[in-house]
């Protein structure tokens, strides 16, 4: 824990007075949604700043892709506030959240694979030229920005012409990000960005996600993996069964204890033991039952 | 949610075509030539109407939807119901176990006769036996010719297609024709290859087939274009159904050949074209009398006990030559759909 | 732990050099490339169809000939463009066939019921049309049903009322003939008429044909339009998550499906003077296979505007070069679906090539 935090104090501490989170862009307050009889999501509160990676994790069916939509203008709220600019806002289609500057990564839908990667970048927001019969797309314009613009956020492409899908998972992911930065995004949601990414390209992932804040941009990073969003994270917050379980920023806690958290504690220590039965899944890393009484009982799993 | 199973276009599109049409007749776009208040001139024949006790009559046919040859069957069938103080239920179907279901379809209800086509004799044999078994008298007509007796049917009218076939080879033989291409636009369809078979037995000149799509108009030109250019000794294009017809003439045209066009079976466009001298004569099997024949026979034998032929012949309604002699005379009822 | 590239993450991107290949990038040679577009498989199969007819049947050598092939062509062609941007647009249109018919008799009832000069019929199936195409495209989107099941409710709607429509005012199973009618020569110049070059006569549709493809060449590859109708069909959820207006792309597909089946509809009427109102079943596939054998997915996402137009070509050369060939009629189904499997094979094999690494 205290080897984790050795060297990441300091940037923390950099970068809280560097931009200063003065004003959030993105606000949830108390927010919530509910599907008929079933709610999926409540009482969440959230606040996205420019400058910041705000992470939010938890595991499948804890309301995390429920929330990205509610940000995101797919589902609109049924409970609470959400704040875009510190006043109360219901999207109703995706547009409107673009329009207010949120854009929305998704893991498997960033791209379409048979498109080049030029036309993959302007997607939805064509550079055209010449009056309206013959407007046509200005493609040697968007070829130029779009290898600019990619090489603004490292990444080099030979061939623009290719289609996306030759790309890696890592590359796509990357090119999306690109994308969501140049046209003007403020707030970027990444929806399990390196779920099904390999250890390097996750990394590269996780590179740009920090290009990204480096550019001013607030950054919710919706993952379940808690080493990948300690990496990169300013603020967590864990979802549990609808719920936000854990909020605190990162000098408030440790990767070990995020992992807990995640993971349900207790649970985590009884899966240890039959992981530990099949062959080839790493173990040593997990906490074992005794260590885990600390954290979990800590006051903030009160909200579980 | 109930809305969006409407079938509307059907709806939606007449209505917008008259509602466009009438704001545009408004506007004074009226057409000063043909049309339909061109046509509307003549008057309607009307018969009288048997005082027999109601009776129901079904007709089951082979027919496709939309066949022009069809149509004017059941206008016959529907005439002589008219008349006959008969209620026609019609029903068609070209799949032979479709129809043959159709046939039980009648003999559920209860009908007092069945009119129906053999086409395909074997698959229609058992429901065919069933009905006579139930007590309805069956009649035939258009195809079965060889078969009618044997299942039993009371009578049967129509053509012989392999005599109408040699009539029509015959009649090639007396315009001097050499070399005559036989147009089949339906594959596998054994009436038609029956009449081309026809021609080329008595036709002394050369007979071969060319197959064509039927229901792709701009194939079928093209077709017998190419087959006019691959073999320029044709002289003698033999179509078997009167569009087909109209659209090789165009195909003679086009592909620079001197050959005439002749055709089975006749329509209203037809009957013009002959009067142009498009197309050298036409052989007809009067499907309009088939039809007739077949519904009023059913009500003679109901109510008087006649029958025709006999139990022993078939009435034949063909063939029966159009061409530019007789033409005149004829062309005002293929304009009423009677010929 | 895994806090080696906690500084990169930290510092700002390193603007990595130029080096950063992996193999996956590495340019394609040009030839790569150009097999790779769409339509280059098809193109050669056609030449080794048109060489093949070329060299077993004399009378296919001939211009004329070549005039009643592009003919054949490019009917079946000009309805084979909208369905192939509708395919890479991810749907199927299975009511095209008949649409054709539809908007015909439309012209022809409604000028001769009503005695107008026939281009108001023309307008008026314009109308029909592009709705029979909202139609189909609104359903879709309302119903979320597959477009396969969509169009082909329609294609029976459409098939039942052709007839029974026409058989309401007609008391004929076919449209009236209107060639003695006002503005009929008119229409016919537009829509019918033949085009003299060098003593052979080429009808007019061949040079619409051609002339449509170059826009939807150029709609499909120049336009913002084009972009989307690659994006709606390769991913639907994600062009819609960037902003693609998915609804309005798939209903402008359909109407464009709608604006071909009028205009094929108005070549029927003008040059044959009636309609069949049985006709036209069975071409949405004929459109369907040019697409396919011209390298449109039919999965979507795929494909070109000149590849329908080879496929169409392609079709037609066999099914008039049999004939030209003069071999045995009864086989004329069997040959057809053999040249049809070739050619595609044929279009396979260079794809294939052309992807392999």
């Amino acid at each position: 824990m205290t080897d984790t935090n050795g060297s990441t104090a300091a940037q923390s501490a950099v970068k809280d007075a560097a931009p200063g989170p003065d004003k959030p862009v993105v606000e949830l307050r108390g927010a919530g949604k509910s599907y008929g009889n079933i709610r999926a999501l409540h009482g969440v509160n959230l606040t996205v700043h420019p400058s910041r990676v705000t992470c939010v994790l938890g595991d499948n069916g804890a309301g995390k892709s429920t929330l990205i939509k509610i940000i995101s203008g797919l589902h609109q709220h049924t409970e609470g506030e959400f704040l875009v600019d510190g006043e109360a806002v219901r999207f109703t289609t995706p547009r409107e959240a673009l329009d207010a500057g949120i854009a929305t990564v998704y893991q498997d839908l960033a791209t379409v694979p048979l498109m080049p990667v030029w036309r993959n970048f302007f997607l939805g927001s064509e550079m055209t030229k010449g009056p309206w019969p013959v407007r046509r797309l200005d493609i040697e314009k968007m070829k130029k920005t779009a290898d600019e613009e990619l090489r603004n956020m490292g990444i080099v492409l030979d061939d623009l012409d290719q289609p996306i899908g030759t790309l890696s998972g890592g590359q796509r992911q990357c090119v999306a990000i690109a994308r969501a930065v140049y046209f003007g995004a403020r707030v970027l949601i990444l929806d399990e960005p390196t779920a099904a990414l390999g250890v390097k390209q996750s990394g590269v992932v996780l590179k740009y996600i920090a290009a990204a804040r480096d550019r001013g941009l607030g950054v919710i990073f919706i993952t379940h993996n808690p080493h990948h969003a300690y990496m990169v994270g300013d603020h967590f917050s864990v979802l549990r069964l609808g719920t936000m379980e854990l909020s605190a920023a990162r000098d408030q806690v440790s990767l070990e204890e995020l992992t807990n958290h995640m993971a349900g504690g207790t649970e985590l220590a009884a899966l240890k033991h039959e992981l530990a039965q099949v062959r080839g899944v790493d173990v040593e890393e997990l906490p074992e039952e005794e260590d885990l009484t600390a954290p979990v009982a800590t006051p903030k799993d009160g909200a579980a | 949610m109930d809305r969006a199973f409407h079938p509307r276009s059907r709806r939606v599109a007449p209505f917008f075509a008259l509602a466009a049409a009438s704001a545009l007749l408004i506007a004074g776009c009226s057409s000063e030539s043909g049309g339909k208040e061109a046509e509307e001139g003549g008057t309607n024949a009307s018969a009288g109407k048997a005082d027999t006790p109601k009776m129901k009559v079904a007709m089951v046919t082979h027919a496709g939807q939309g066949d022009t040859f069809w149509d004017i069957v059941r206008k016959g069938a529907e005439t002589a119901a008219a008349k006959d103080n008969v209620e026609l239920v019609y029903s068609n179907d070209p799949n032979a176990a479709n129809q043959a279901n159709l046939v039980q379809n009648a003999i559920d209800q209860k009908v007092d006769g069945i009119a129906v086509t053999l086409a395909k004799p074997d698959a229609m044999k058992d429901v065919i036996a069933k009905a006579e078994k139930a007590g309805i008298p069956v009649v035939g007509l258009n195809s079965g010719m060889d078969v009618w007796q044997e299942q039993g049917l009371l009578s049967f009218f129509g053509q012989d297609e392999t005599v109408s076939g040699e009539a029509f080879g015959k009649k090639l033989n007396e315009t001097g024709a050499k070399h005559a291409v036989c147009v089949i636009h339906e594959q596998g369809n054994v009436s038609l290859e029956a009449r081309c078979a026809g021609v080329k037995k008595t036709f002394e000149g050369e007979t071969e087939n060319l197959y064509v799509n039927g229901t792709d108009m701009p194939s079928v030109k093209s077709t017998v274009t190419a087959k006019l250019k691959q073999d320029t000794s044709i002289d003698e294009v033999v179509t078997l159904g009167a569009p087909i017809a109209l659209t090789s003439v165009q195909s003679v045209d086009d592909a620079g050949s001197k050959a005439k066009v002749a055709t089975f079976d006749l329509n209203k466009e037809l009957t013009d074209a002959i009067k142009a001298g498009d197309i050298e004569f036409a052989v007809d099997q009067q499907p309009y009398l088939q039809g007739y024949l077949a519904v009023d026979s059913l009500w003679l034998y109901k109510n008087n006990g006649n029958y025709s032929g006999g139990g022993e012949a078939p009435v034949l309604t063909g063939p029966a030559f159009v061409d530019k002699d007789n033409v005149d005379t004829i062309a005002s009822f293929a304009a009423k759909g009677t010929r | 732990m895994t806090q080696a590239t906690a500084p990169a993450a930290s510092s700002s991107p390193p603007a990595p050099p130029a080096t950063q290949k992996d193999g996956r990038t590495a340019q394609r040679s040009l030839g790569r490339r150009l097999l790779a577009r769409p339509e280059v498989g098809a193109l050669i199969a056609a030449i080794g169809v048109y060489v093949f007819f070329f060299a077993a049947a004399p009378s296919f050598r001939e211009a004329g000939s070549l005039a009643t092939v592009l003919y054949q062509a490019s009917v079946m062609g000009i309805m084979a463009l909208p369905v192939a941007l509708l395919m890479i647009g991810g749907e199927f249109d299975l009511s095209a066939g008949v649409a054709v018919t539809t908007s015909a008799l439309t012209a022809a009832i409604l000028s001769f019921q009503l005695t107008m000069n026939v281009w108001t019929g023309v307008f008026v199936a314009l109308v029909v049309s592009l709705a029979v195409g909202a139609f189909n495209g609104w359903l879709l989107i309302k119903t979320g049903l597959p477009s396969f099941l969509v169009t082909l409710g329609s294609f029976l709607i459409l098939q039942g009322s052709n007839l029974a429509v026409t058989k309401i005012f007609t008391g004929n199973v076919a449209s009236d003939s209107i060639a003695d009618m006002d503005g009929f020569d008119q229409a016919k110049s537009v829509f019918a008429s033949e085009v003299s070059i060098g003593g052979v006569d080429f009808k007019v549709t061949i040079f619409y044909w051609l002339v449509f493809a170059g826009i939807a060449t150029w709609l499909l590859l120049r336009t913002k339009f084009g972009n989307w109708i690659f994006a709606v069909g390769g991913n639907k959820d994600s062009a819609r998550a960037v902003g693609v207006p998915v609804n309005l792309t798939k209903i402008a597909l359909f109407m464009g499906v709608g604006a071909g089946a009028w205009f094929v509809g108005m070549h029927l009427l003008f040059s044959f003077n009636t309609v069949q109102s049985n006709e036209g079943v069975g071409n949405e596939f004929l459109y369907i296979i040019a697409a396919v054998i011209g390298g449109c997915l039919l999965t979507g996402g795929y494909g070109s505007a000149i590849g329908p137009v080879i496929g169409a070509f392609i079709f037609g050369m066999v099914n008039q070069g049999i004939v030209y060939a003069n071999w045995n009629p009864d086989w004329f189904k069997a040959f057809l679906g053999v040249m049809l499997l070739l050619a595609a094979l044929v279009n396979l094999w260079v794809r294939q090539q052309a992807t392999r690494r």
